[in-house]
């Protein structure tokens, strides 16, 4: 059959056609994450806490605040480099930033984080004040910090937060705590110990007492403004760069994890390496497999019983606690999995490839032409690989999802290459640290979601691909 | 005298995806009694085999039409339920000698267990009683009694084909349907079973249809011939008539075909091809290969002509004989 | 007599692989440096509860460092530490033959013993219940629904189980376990979320059998749900395959009733192609269970393996935990051919 017509059959079947459209969108989406993300994505930044730090802690994708009747705070991140507005003061100038924030959710925010970075100054430090404007007029200072002066030794220019950024995490601040507690005493004539503000600033900063009780609010919606001043000593003197994080209970596209790590990125970081795995493994088993076969059903003699003792000791062998065992003991990296993978992967296809093999020798036709005087080598290549050959091509096919389903289960056992992240990985991270049990539905269900995709989209083709290469199935049984 | 086994217009036809398959058309023929054989010879294809099933109402699950008439002892056939048919006619009135029988012993039971197994089922007779006559049979088909508890594939394919004999014959029916019993064996069993066939008729009072490709292995059983070709019978008659006298021009091709000893006539190959029974040529079947075709053949179907007593021929060629 | 040389035969092969299995453990423990490892660390642990004995008696720290440097040679001569590998190979596979483990590092048996054995053989028989319940049901309803569908071929619900079953291998077991505690035990509340007792487990023999079973219920179905479809529509297919064979059509002009011939002429003689399938289908049952056992926190061997390789490795259980499943994966293949040469008279003879 030729090529085109091979690819009409196979797109006119139900599963062929959902195979390939499957499969081009893996590749689409493969490629994005090819070209987007760093190849170290792994270990610079998924197995980084410090780029998740911002993040919202384990709460699901934003989209679901569309199923629910209230509506839960979204994650907002405000951040600045150039000042903006410089005003001159006595003591020098003030930079400041106002970063609006149009408040309209029931529940407050999760935290409050504000965030400095390359802050440089000549002589003296600089001070950085951050306040918040309530819609209801109020305002209070919730935050005040003296950049650390020169030390002993040193010159200026001085340098601050180059290497680490200062974070602060104001939920928790002690001085944002005694800020809030006497922010309540002034206003709301309200006096509560720090233990009793402590963690939950968040909730009297953006909320009104309700009057129930001493520490119940409800939440203040309308337009805040969060208000950021560096006053500096020298006019060459700046805060390079600002962060103010207003932690919502819903983040992105897949929401995030215990870690706070940026689901969805994870989710498509696991599309190129599954499809990677997938194919690697089945091309590698497959080629080992077919040519252990051939060879075995060609050479025949001791050649053939060896590779057929071997190959039925390697099938028989429980495949799971063995690789377990080895990926233990060499260390979890992928290409050992993959390696792994292929070592136990070929046998099947070697005793199939060799009854093939050894069927098609004794066919009559590859005999007339041995007779006609054609050499083995010819008759095996010319005659009998042409038969193999779209046989092998649906079992490199069959083979993906296979590997794909173990380097997963690998993965969910603790197995799994730390410096690749694979959707096994983020499930057995969610399953690890308790996340099924906490009803963390959307860390658990969209990376199962993935793997069983890929290995469908490979099934798919594979099924869409056997009566292109089994003749005999081309048409359907009466 | 009425017939012991007399077949009228039976028509077979399956549905296939590209429609019906005309496997078997107007079929008619009969057995006079007892004791006599009569050879169904056709190519492969042609139909003869789905005559065989059709006759012991064996029928796919896509069967498009299925009529005529088939009296047995005065018994229609067609007619009857198929519980009834089943539990009265099968194996008990007409038996089956499998075409390729290496096949029609169940691998996993022991023979023994095969050939006693419709006595049992049915209540006819004890075990014991069974056994007795198993090996009654066993012994007359020529096997030694271990054979009994042997498994299928212990034995040699003559074997097999006594055994599958010897089964056939444990309700002690009067009609036989033997599916090319000796095509897979070679030559000197082949001799033997023929053989053994002609005895039973002897002995029993046995009578055989004998599905063949073979038609001087049919002359050697059978006192009758019908030729099969493409779903008809297309002549009939006895052995010696069609042999001898073939009147249709396709049994005429057919034995110029076989290859004689003694004899410097090259065999004669027919040209063509079988038809494909899904679409049967108009007229007679065989107009697109026969070398005396003429006007009518293509026009219309030929009824059966009796160029001689007692030998039908569906030919044109013999319509003005005829009157 | 005649029973008896393929039955050798077949497990023979079955021991070959049990032995190959062995020598790959050992081999890789040995070329690995692994068991170096282990052993270092096993005179390192000596050492040091010696030297608290020790420092009963020596005062001086010098003489102290000169007496554990002594103790650390004899040992490491003990333990074969200063020869190479391949010399102390035999002896380890012997130990591990003997089911002699050695101790686990931190985990420990329900009662409380640090011996491998006792941690890992206590769980045998909780994975056996788990795998060979599954097994069974899935080779039932595979029967069942096999031979059923054979008769319908073509219709939708063929159509249905044949797509099934093909959805069945791009699915991984163990994420329907995951969905199935997501949705019955944490959202539902329905079933136990894991585990094979309540706590505290009934003390009545009749409600703890219950308790056991509503918590075998979710793996169990999980363990079918995956393996069922494949199972029906291989056993579908050998069936119709059978169905068509010469001695069924005999069977039917026989005049038998169709239950017979579906049964004897039938299922019966499909039975030796579907233990094969079976046989083909216990490995991806084996590693099905371990998954599931891990996802279910089952306390049998799979989840052994999980829980040592959280947190510091105990080798020597991971160790015994591969040995013990091929062990427990040779007998049960065993048995299933055991019972492929009682159903197959061809056999019998032709080896």
């Amino acid at each position: 059959m030729s090529r085109a017509n091979a690819l009409r059959v196979l797109l006119r079947s139900g599963p062929g056609f959902g195979g390939v459209s499957l499969l081009c969108l893996l590749i689409l989406v493969a490629l994005y994450v090819l070209l987007v993300f760093p190849l170290d994505f792994g270990e610079s930044q998924w197995s980084n806490p410090v780029v998740w730090v911002d993040n919202p802690k384990a709460v699901p994708p934003a989209w679901t605040n569309t199923l629910r009747r209230e509506a839960r705070p979204p994650h907002r991140i405000f951040e600045g480099a150039e000042p903006h507005t410089v005003q001159m003061a006595r003591s020098g100038p003030v930079h400041s930033w106002r970063f609006p924030l149009t408040y309209a959710s029931s529940h407050p925010p999760t935290f409050l984080a504000v965030t400095l970075a390359d802050v440089k100054y000549e002589e003296r430090p600089p001070l950085v004040l951050i306040s918040l404007k309530r819609p209801d007029g109020k305002q209070l200072r919730i935050y005040r910090h003296a950049v650390r002066g020169p030390r002993e030794g040193e010159s200026g220019p001085f340098l601050r937060y180059g290497q680490t950024p200062l974070r602060v995490q104001l939920s928790t601040d002690e001085a944002t705590v005694t800020a809030v507690q006497n922010f309540l005493a002034d206003e709301f004539d309200l006096r509560l110990d720090g233990a009793q503000i402590g963690g939950r600033v968040d909730r009297f900063l953006f909320g009104v007492p309700t009057g129930d009780s001493e520490a119940a609010f409800a939440p203040l919606t309308g337009d805040y403004e969060i208000i950021v001043q560096a006053a500096m000593r020298e006019e060459g003197d700046s805060v390079g760069k600002i962060r103010f994080v207003v932690g919502g209970a819903v983040f992105g596209l897949m929401g995030t994890d215990s870690l706070g790590r940026d689901l969805a990125r994870g989710l498509l970081f696991g599309v190129p390496v599954a499809l990677f795995i997938g194919v690697i493994a089945a091309l590698l088993s497959t080629a080992i497999g077919t040519s252990l076969g051939i060879a075995s059903g060609y050479l025949g003699g001791r050649a053939d019983i060896t590779i057929q003792r071997i190959s039925d000791i390697v099938a028989n062998v429980p495949v799971l606690p063995l690789l377990i065992f080895m990926l233990f003991i060499v260390g979890p990296s992928l290409w050992m999995i993959i390696f792994i993978l292929v070592i136990f992967g070929w046998p099947g296809l070697t005793i199939q490839i060799r009854s093939m093999v050894l069927h098609l020798r004794t066919n009559q036709l590859v005999e007339a032409i041995q007779s006609l005087g054609a050499s083995r080598r010819r008759v095996m290549f010319r005659h009998i690989l042409p038969q193999i050959t779209p046989y092998v091509f649906a079992q490199l096919i069959f083979g993906a999802p296979a590997a794909i389903l173990s380097e997963a289960g690998l993965s969910f056992l603790g197995l799994g290459d730390p410096s690749i992240p694979t959707w096994g990985q983020i499930l057995e991270a969610g399953f690890r640290t308790g996340g099924i049990y906490l009803g963390y539905w959307w860390w658990i269900v969209p990376p199962g979601l993935c793997i069983v995709l890929t290995a469908l989209t490979f099934m798919l083709l594979g099924l869409g691909i056997e009566p292109v290469v089994n003749p005999r199935l081309r048409r359907s049984p009466p | 005298m009425t017939s012991l086994l007399d077949v009228r217009d039976l028509t077979f036809h399956y549905a296939d995806r590209a429609g019906p398959v005309r496997a078997v058309d107007n079929v008619s023929f009969s057995l006079a009694s007892g004791g006599s054989a009569l050879g169904l010879v056709g190519e492969s294809g042609s139909g003869k085999s789905s005559l065989a099933l059709a006759i012991m109402r064996m029928l796919p699950t896509n069967v498009a039409r299925y009529d005529g008439a088939i009296w047995l002892n005065g018994q229609e056939l067609l007619g009857m339920a198929d519980e009834r048919f089943r539990q009265e006619i099968r194996w008990r009135k007409l038996s089956l000698v499998p075409q390729g029988a290496q096949n029609g012993l169940n691998p996993v039971l022991r023979v023994g267990e095969q050939i006693v197994e419709p006595l049992i089922v049915s209540g006819t007779a004890a075990k014991r009683e069974a056994t007795a006559r198993a090996l009654e049979l066993l012994a007359y088909v020529g096997l030694p009694a271990d054979v009994y508890d042997r498994y299928p594939h212990e034995l040699s394919g003559g074997m097999k084909q006594r055994a599958m004999i010897a089964a056939a014959l444990i309700l002690d029916p009067p009609v036989v349907i033997m599916d090319e019993p000796t095509s897979a064996l070679d030559a000197s069993v082949q001799t033997q079973i023929t053989n053994l066939l002609k005895r039973l008729m002897q002995d029993m009072n046995l009578a055989i249809i004998f599905i063949t490709h073979d038609i001087a292995l049919a002359s050697d059983v059978c006192d009758d011939l019908a030729v099969v070709y493409a779903g008809e019978i297309v002549e009939i008659g006895s052995a010696d008539q069609v042999l001898l006298h073939p009147s249709h021009p396709y049994t005429q091709r057919l034995l110029a075909s076989i290859p004689r000893l003694h004899d410097d006539t090259t065999p004669q190959f027919i040209p063509g091809a079988p038809p494909d029974l899904r679409e049967p040529p108009a007229g007679c079947r065989f107009h697109p290969r026969c070398p005396l075709v003429f006007e009518p053949c293509a026009q219309k179907s030929p009824p059966a002509f009796e160029p001689e007593d007692g030998q039908l021929a569906r030919c044109w060629l013999f319509e003005d004989g005829q009157g | 007599m005649s029973l008896f040389r393929p039955l050798l035969v077949r497990s023979l092969t079955m021991v070959g692989v049990f032995f190959v299995v062995l020598l790959m453990l050992v081999l890789t423990l040995g070329l690995t440096g692994f068991s170096d490892r282990i052993l270092a660390a096993t005179i390192g642990e000596q050492l040091r509860a010696e030297r608290t004995a020790l420092a009963e008696t020596i005062r001086d720290p010098d003489e102290m460092e000169k007496v554990l440097e002594k103790r650390r040679e004899e040992l490491e001569i003990f333990y074969g530490l200063r020869t190479p590998w391949y010399y102390r190979l035999p002896r380890t596979a012997l130990r591990v033959l003997t089911l002699d483990l050695g101790e686990a590092r931190s985990l420990r048996s329900f009662d409380g013993s640090n011996r491998v054995f006792d941690i890992v053989t206590e769980r045998v028989p909780n994975s056996m219940l788990l795998l060979t319940t599954s097994f069974v049901i899935t080779a039932i309803i595979g029967v069942i629904g096999g031979s059923y569908l054979a008769t319908r071929q073509g219709s939708w619900l063929d159509r249905f189980v044949s797509g099934f079953a093909a959805v069945s291998f791009a699915i991984p077991t163990w994420w329907i376990g995951i969905l199935f505690i997501l949705v019955l035990s944490i959202q539902l509340r329905i079933l136990p979320s894991g585990g094979m007792y309540s706590t505290p487990p009934p003390t009545e023999p009749l409600p703890r059998f219950f308790d056991l079973v509503s918590h075998a219920l979710l793996p169990v179905i999980t363990l079918v749900l995956v393996s069922f479809g494949p199972s029906i529509y291989s056993i579908r297919t050998i069936t119709l395959n059978i169905a068509q064979e010469d001695h069924v059509k005999i069977a039917r002009a026989k005049g038998l009733p169709e239950s017979r011939v579906r049964l004897r002429h039938i299922l019966r003689v499909a039975a030796p192609p579907i233990v094969t399938g079976l046989m083909f289908g216990l490995a991806g049952s084996v590693s099905g269970s371990i998954l599931v056992e891990t996802v279910f926190n089952w306390q049998g061997m799979g989840r052994l393996y999980y829980d040592a390789l959280a947190g510091t490795p105990d080798e020597n259980v991971i160790v015994a935990l591969t040995f013990i499943f091929t062990l427990m994966y040779v007998l049960i293949r065993i048995v299933l051919e055991v019972l492929y040469v009682f159903l197959d008279p061809r056999v019998r003879y032709t080896d």
